[in-house]
């Protein structure tokens, strides 16, 4: 059994801690290229060793949630899609699929193994950028941290122009609908993915082969130690509870869209740090790519929509009620609590509460954080992989 | 905390190896990119076009306006008057203002587009130096019909790829 170093209480009083120590109050960001956002964290330094710190969210606040009681159900899909601007195709699966559930539309098997692939693709994407972002962070690669990331873009370019061809933008796609989706496959489509496929699986290994020194490995091993109990307590979900130890991961334990039909494969790792963190997702992305491959043979014909396409703006009502729905996007558990019946015609939420995983993520640096060095501040916040815009929202 | 070990040699020559492999190839592009290499779907900016009688297609009906999370599109619509091809009676739009400053290019004003007035073009609008630069008026929608690669569909187009099978029977 391991034994991990005693949990640190975050909240304690600076002043009534030490009172004779010296301590300097830094503030990191809001405007920080290493927050990856606008993310406030106030550190209490002995030295270069931290002592206290305590995080200030809210530097992106845009009220999606009660613009969502404004919108109608046709017009909440484009708002999602810049909550979470790195993986927005899962967002607009989560909150359809609430839309789904409450208004009972059958979704038809082609836009389910469809959404299923977008998600892998987005999966992969997201993942491509962590690594970019936080290998530039560290610096810890050699041959320096930016080449990598201009290794990742590169790649991450070619699965947003399969997007493009599919939906017509890179990002912030609007390719779904309450019922299923807008757009088809359009022909070569298939033939491009497999192609991009085959393009990014030798360069995962590559990427190991930058990463795989020493310098990495002291940047990452042992740092920001978050014990698997911690890590249910503070809520976490995705790839940071994976790091943990704790084998939950909604695609295999509550499957939706078409993962019942696949087998996945959940990379867990238990070394708890930031190496797992990092572990965790680049056996992901490899398991990503695996899926996508599978269903890529599977694709059904049929419609890809089982309700009316959209021709309105009050088309779909619904009585009150509300649904949860939670699927597994590139960073954790996103949830959707939906209750209906919100303007007189019932065609708009009454509420909408959006559980981000990002939002516990960062919750767990107050954690993480007190006795490392300064230098590990961007480590331990980059291998979270928190997304402002989902935080805040 | 594990230590940098002496194996360093072998792992800064497998690093630089693969980052030496990179410096032949020739991976940068341009950064604006040309309409013409982007997908067909891509979707950038607006046109309004003319319906194959040569008329303006748009009837001033309203439910792009209506349907816009970003409220940007404002229509005045016209009297009703009889059109000279067909004979029939039919909507006019006087004013039709598309404020891109705040457009999330969401396609659901093309989605709903009951006459396919309201297509989306493959190129972007250039930044300029006002913000009415941005507003695209009618008659720079009108214009955009001709100078711009439009792209692939329009609202009847979208309405088949969503729902096949309603066309068919028809």
């Amino acid at each position: 059994m391991r034994t991990f170093p005693a949990r640190v209480d975050p909240h304690f009083d600076i002043e009534e801690y030490d009172p004779e120590a010296d301590l300097m109050a830094l503030n990191m960001g809001p405007q920080h290229p290493s927050t990856h956002g606008v993310f406030r964290i106030k550190l209490f330094l002995d030295g270069e060793t931290i002592v206290k710190a305590v995080g200030y969210p809210g530097y992106l606040h845009r009220g999606v949630e009660k613009l969502c009681e404004k919108l109608t159900y046709v017009q909440i899909t484009p708002i999602f899609d810049k909550h979470d601007y790195v993986a927005p195709m899962t967002n607009e699966q989560a909150v359809n699929m609430a839309f789904e559930k409450l208004l009972g539309l059958e979704v038809p098997m082609r836009a389910r193994v469809l959404r299923t692939i977008l998600a892998e693709l987005q999966r992969i994407a997201s993942h491509l950028l962590w690594l970019g972002t936080f290998t530039l962070d560290i610096g810890g690669t050699i041959g320096g941290g930016a080449s990598l990331m201009m290794y990742t873009f590169r790649e991450r370019e070619m699965i947003l122009d399969l997007f493009e061809m599919l939906t017509g933008c890179r990002f912030h796609y609007n390719t779904h609908s309450p019922g299923g989706n807008r757009h088809d496959i359009p022909e070569g489509w298939e033939t491009a993915v497999k192609a991009v496929l085959d393009a990014i699986e030798p360069r995962l290994d590559e990427y190991d082969a930058l990463c795989d020194n020493d310098i990495f490995l002291v940047r990452t091993k042992d740092i920001g130690v978050l014990p698997p109990d911690l890590a249910l307590e503070l809520g976490q979900t995705g790839p940071v509870l994976r790091g943990s130890g704790i084998d939950h991961d909604l695609r295999r334990d509550a499957p939706y869209h078409a993962y019942d039909l696949v087998n996945v494969k959940v990379a867990v790792d238990d070394g708890c740090d930031c190496l797992a963190r990092y572990r965790v997702r680049v056996a992901e992305m490899r398991e990503s790519l695996r899926l996508v491959r599978e269903l890529l043979t599977m694709i059904p014909g049929g419609p890809i929509i089982g309700s009316k396409p959209i021709k309105s703006l009050v088309q779909f009502k619904a009585a009150k009620g509300q649904v949860y729905v939670g699927i597994e996007t590139p960073r954790g558990e996103l949830g959707t609590y939906l209750i209906g019946g919100g303007d007189q015609r019932g065609a708009a939420p009454y509420r909408l509460k959006i559980r981000p995983p990002s939002l516990h993520a960062v919750a767990a640096v107050e954690y993480l954080l007190p006795g490392h060095m300064l230098s590990d501040v961007v480590t331990v916040l980059g291998s979270l992989d928190p997304i402002m815009g989902e935080v805040d929202r | 905390m594990s230590s940098v070990g002496l194996n360093w040699i072998w792992q800064s020559t497998r690093a630089l190896w693969v980052t030496g492999k990179h410096l032949f190839q020739p991976y940068t592009t341009e950064g604006i990119r040309p309409a013409e290499s982007r997908a067909p779907r891509y979707r950038a900016s607006f046109a309004l076009v003319h319906n194959e009688h040569g008329e303006e297609a748009c009837i001033g009906c309203k439910l792009c306006e209506k349907i816009c999370p970003s409220d940007i599109i404002t229509v005045t619509a016209g009297p009703k008057s009889l059109s000279e091809a067909t004979g029939k009676k039919r909507g006019t739009c006087e004013d039709f203002v598309l404020d891109l400053q705040a457009c999330i290019v969401c396609e659901l004003c093309v989605q709903v587009c009951p006459v396919d007035a309201i297509v989306m073009v493959r190129e972007q609008e250039q930044p300029g130096y006002s913000r009415e630069d941005l507003v695209l008026t009618m008659d720079k929608l009108y214009a955009n019909e001709h100078d711009k690669a439009l792209y692939w569909g329009s609202g009847s187009a979208l309405m088949e790829m969503q729902n096949p099978k309603k066309e068919a029977s028809s």
